[in-house]
């Protein structure tokens, strides 16, 4: 299904984004298709986060226009952050659980018991996360991000915190994702692990897009000379 | 209809459990409490009998004022691994969260001062009558308008580095009325005078209970988020 | 992006702000030239209290603007939560400046003609005295709120829902003051005069006097504000520019 995988779900118009007088975000255009998977790299400060946030629409542009092709997507938004979002002292399934009441999943019991299987944490989903290795706790946050099987899936530096066996773990699931067809946005700094899965890179610099490529025009080899060109200016 | 109601629920059983798991910041508050009421039984001779207006006062100084430190703990565990965003990528309306939030508190502070109001009646020696249990309505509805304009300004402060002075500072100014009517209701009842107002501070209390409340409620909207 | 007509914009509303303090000047020196004769020497000589009560013509002048510019911030914290226009924020913010200003003059002027007239510093339990008190609270409150909180957007809905509830508060703890003091009779009542026909007038001339004061200096502060807030659009603007051309 060629055609639908080309339809826009997501658009942004100059979209900016100010924090008191200084910009985090300068008139940033981007559309993203359905079953798109980016890789959004940039210098720490580039205003990542600020567009993932944006996305989220857990921060309102100071000016431009956000619009999702496709209502409720607000709802099916994925959103993994460099916080687990996740309570230290509830134990990884209730965690879950009381995030899959929010999002009203028919059947939260079932849904978390699955995300807990994928992820490996089957053995610690009766312990407090709190005693949670760094690793489990990143593995529980991605699980908590798709326990609602959401469209769109936004992860910031996913890689994190992640030992080998984790980092395993995540590139499986990523690809599995884009298997089924899920579009995601992943800000990472880790060069080589972002292109592996990616189909478009953006660079994002300064709160502006520095580069906007598919990825088969990009040779991993060059990319490393790239980036570093349009970070240094 | 019933989601909302559903999922404030959630997340006022989510706080509480965690509070129960970890039982030590009640057992602080509920310590920082009794110790006020120590503390001020100094203030009187040992052997005199201690009725009258300035222990009511001591007894709200003890009910409320460790109430402070829960309202900014219930956001601080919220912020500490960024839970708070995580409620609001959730497809729940900002007012459910203030609610969920606001009884969670609620039900800790009437815990706690449930039990502070029996160390007080021992501890000050105030035989007991059918009256006292007056009592109770009075620490409800003064404890509930508490929470409600508390919850608030803790969501609002959660950010500063200062916010353990910085929200007794917001919360007690805008709280007079409600102290003044808890005050001298309570004073009324320790005190029983012929002709007195103790239905009017009862009347005042409860619709302070409700304006708070209300107020909280509707303003929220504006103070979680970026 | 917003552009240099937003700019322009705030640049022509501070122009405004002292362009409009300006014109006020002159019935403001009129005014208070005018407020001075009345209460030293138009007005009689109050016969019980003599001449310390000459003050309660300042004192009441200047409780009536400090409520005025609370009031002033209840509206203009509105307006900011309906339009998000940085404009109501800077007025709120400077008028709660001068609004607390005049409640501490209230509050220093009170208990100057209290003590020689009713032998007490602090009348306890007048609704007047007890919610101008809370109102100082509340709003030295606001200032300090105002100051912990990084210059950004969500500062200024934080303030105005502070000031909105704060001004809201005061009809609430007039109501229970009020209770308080009829339960607790105070033998003193603060406006326990009668006041002939001059000391009216001039009592009158002080409240406009005091009003038009606090505008003048609600609208400079304000003006200031904004021009200090232009002045940092403008530094990063020209950073911004720097980074554009290099």
């Amino acid at each position: 299904m060629p055609d639908d995988r080309l339809s826009p779900i997501l658009r942004l118009e100059r979209v900016s984004r100010k924090f008191g007088p200084i910009y985090a975000l300068r008139g940033l255009s981007l559309t993203v298709c359905k079953g798109e998977f980016i890789a959004l790299f940039g210098p720490n400060g580039a205003g990542k986060t600020t567009l993932l946030k944006t996305i989220a629409r857990i921060l309102p542009p100071t000016a431009g226009k956000l619009e999702f092709c496709k209502e409720p997507m607000g709802r099916s938004v994925g959103y993994v952050s460099h916080r687990s979002l996740l309570y230290a002292d509830l134990t990884g399934l209730e965690n879950l659980l009381f995030y899959g009441r929010l999002y009203d999943l028919p059947d939260p019991s079932t849904a978390a018991r699955h995300m807990l299987r994928k992820l490996d944490l089957e053995k610690a989903q009766d312990q407090i996360v709190r005693t949670y290795s760094s690793g489990m706790r990143q593995r529980l946050a991605l699980a908590r991000a798709l326990l609602h099987d959401p469209e769109l899936l936004l992860l910031d530096e996913p890689y994190s915190g992640l030992d080998r066996h984790g980092s395993r773990v995540l590139l499986e699931l990523l690809r599995d994702l884009k298997k089924e067809g899920k579009t995601v946005l992943l800000i990472t700094h880790n060069l080589t692990e972002g292109l592996e899965v990616c189909s478009r890179v953006l660079i994002l610099r300064d709160g502006e897009l520095a580069l906007n490529r598919p990825r088969e025009e990009i040779s991993a080899a060059d990319f490393e000379r790239t980036y570093f060109q349009s970070v240094d200016g | 209809m019933l989601r909302p109601l559903r999922i404030i629920f959630r997340i006022a059983e989510k706080d509480l459990r965690i509070e129960f798991r970890n039982r030590q910041a009640f057992l602080t508050v509920l310590f920082f409490a009794f110790l006020i009421l120590v503390i001020f039984k100094f203030a009187f001779d040992p052997g005199e009998e201690t009725v009258g207006g300035a222990i009511s006062g001591i007894l709200w100084v003890a009910l409320l004022f460790p109430g402070v430190i829960q309202l900014n703990r219930s956001f601080q565990q919220e912020m500490e691994e960024g839970t708070l965003f995580g409620l609001l990528l959730a497809p729940v309306d900002r007012s459910w969260i203030f609610l969920g939030k606001f009884a969670a508190n609620s039900v800790f502070l009437l815990a706690v001062d449930g039990l502070i109001l029996l160390a007080f009646l021992a501890l000050y020696n105030i035989t007991a009558r059918i009256e006292l249990l007056w009592l109770a309505p009075l620490v409800a509805l003064a404890g509930i308008a508490f929470c409600a304009v508390g919850t608030l300004f803790a969501a609002m402060v959660s950010t500063i580095r200062t916010r353990d002075v910085l929200l007794p500072i917001l919360l007690f100014p805008i709280l007079v009325p409600v102290i003044l009517a808890a005050v001298n209701a309570t004073r009324e009842i320790l005190e029983p005078v012929e002709a007195g107002f103790f239905a009017n501070w009862v009347q005042l209390l409860a619709a302070c209970c409700v304006i708070f409340t209300a107020g909280a409620f509707v303003a929220f909207e504006y103070v979680v988020g970026e | 992006m917003t552009g240099r007509n937003e700019l322009g914009s705030q640049l022509a509303r501070a122009g405004t702000c002292l362009r409009r303090a300006g014109w006020l000047l002159v019935p403001l020196y009129a005014l208070i030239a005018a407020a001075l004769y009345g209460a030293f020497l138009y007005a009689p000589t109050e016969r019980v209290m003599g001449e310390v009560q000459r003050i309660f013509y300042f004192h009441v002048g200047m409780a009536w603007s400090a409520f005025l510019a609370f009031f002033v911030v209840f509206v203009a914290g509105t307006a900011y939560l309906i339009t998000k226009d940085v404009f109501w924020d800077q007025l709120a913010a400077a008028s709660v400046e001068v609004g607390v200003v005049f409640t501490t003059i209230v509050l220093t002027t009170g208990p100057i003609w209290a003590r020689p007239v009713w032998n007490t510093w602090f009348p306890w339990g007048d609704p007047r005295v007890m919610t101008t008190l809370v109102l100082w609270l509340i709003f030295i409150a606001y200032l300090i709120l105002r100051s912990s909180l990084p210059d950004a957007e969500k500062k200024y809905r934080f303030c105005a829902v502070f000031g909105i509830i704060g001004f809201l508060d005061v009809p609430i703890v007039w109501m229970s003051v009020r209770w308080w003091r009829t339960i607790h009779p105070v033998l003193i009542t603060p406006s326990g005069f009668e006041m002939e026909a001059a000391m009216f007038y001039a009592l009158m001339v002080a409240v406009a006097a005091c009003s038009i004061l606090l505008t003048v200096l609600i609208l400079l502060r304000t003006s200031m504000r904004l021009n200090s807030k232009l002045l940092q659009e403008i530094r990063q603007r020209s950073l911004e520019e720097r980074r554009e051309k290099g």
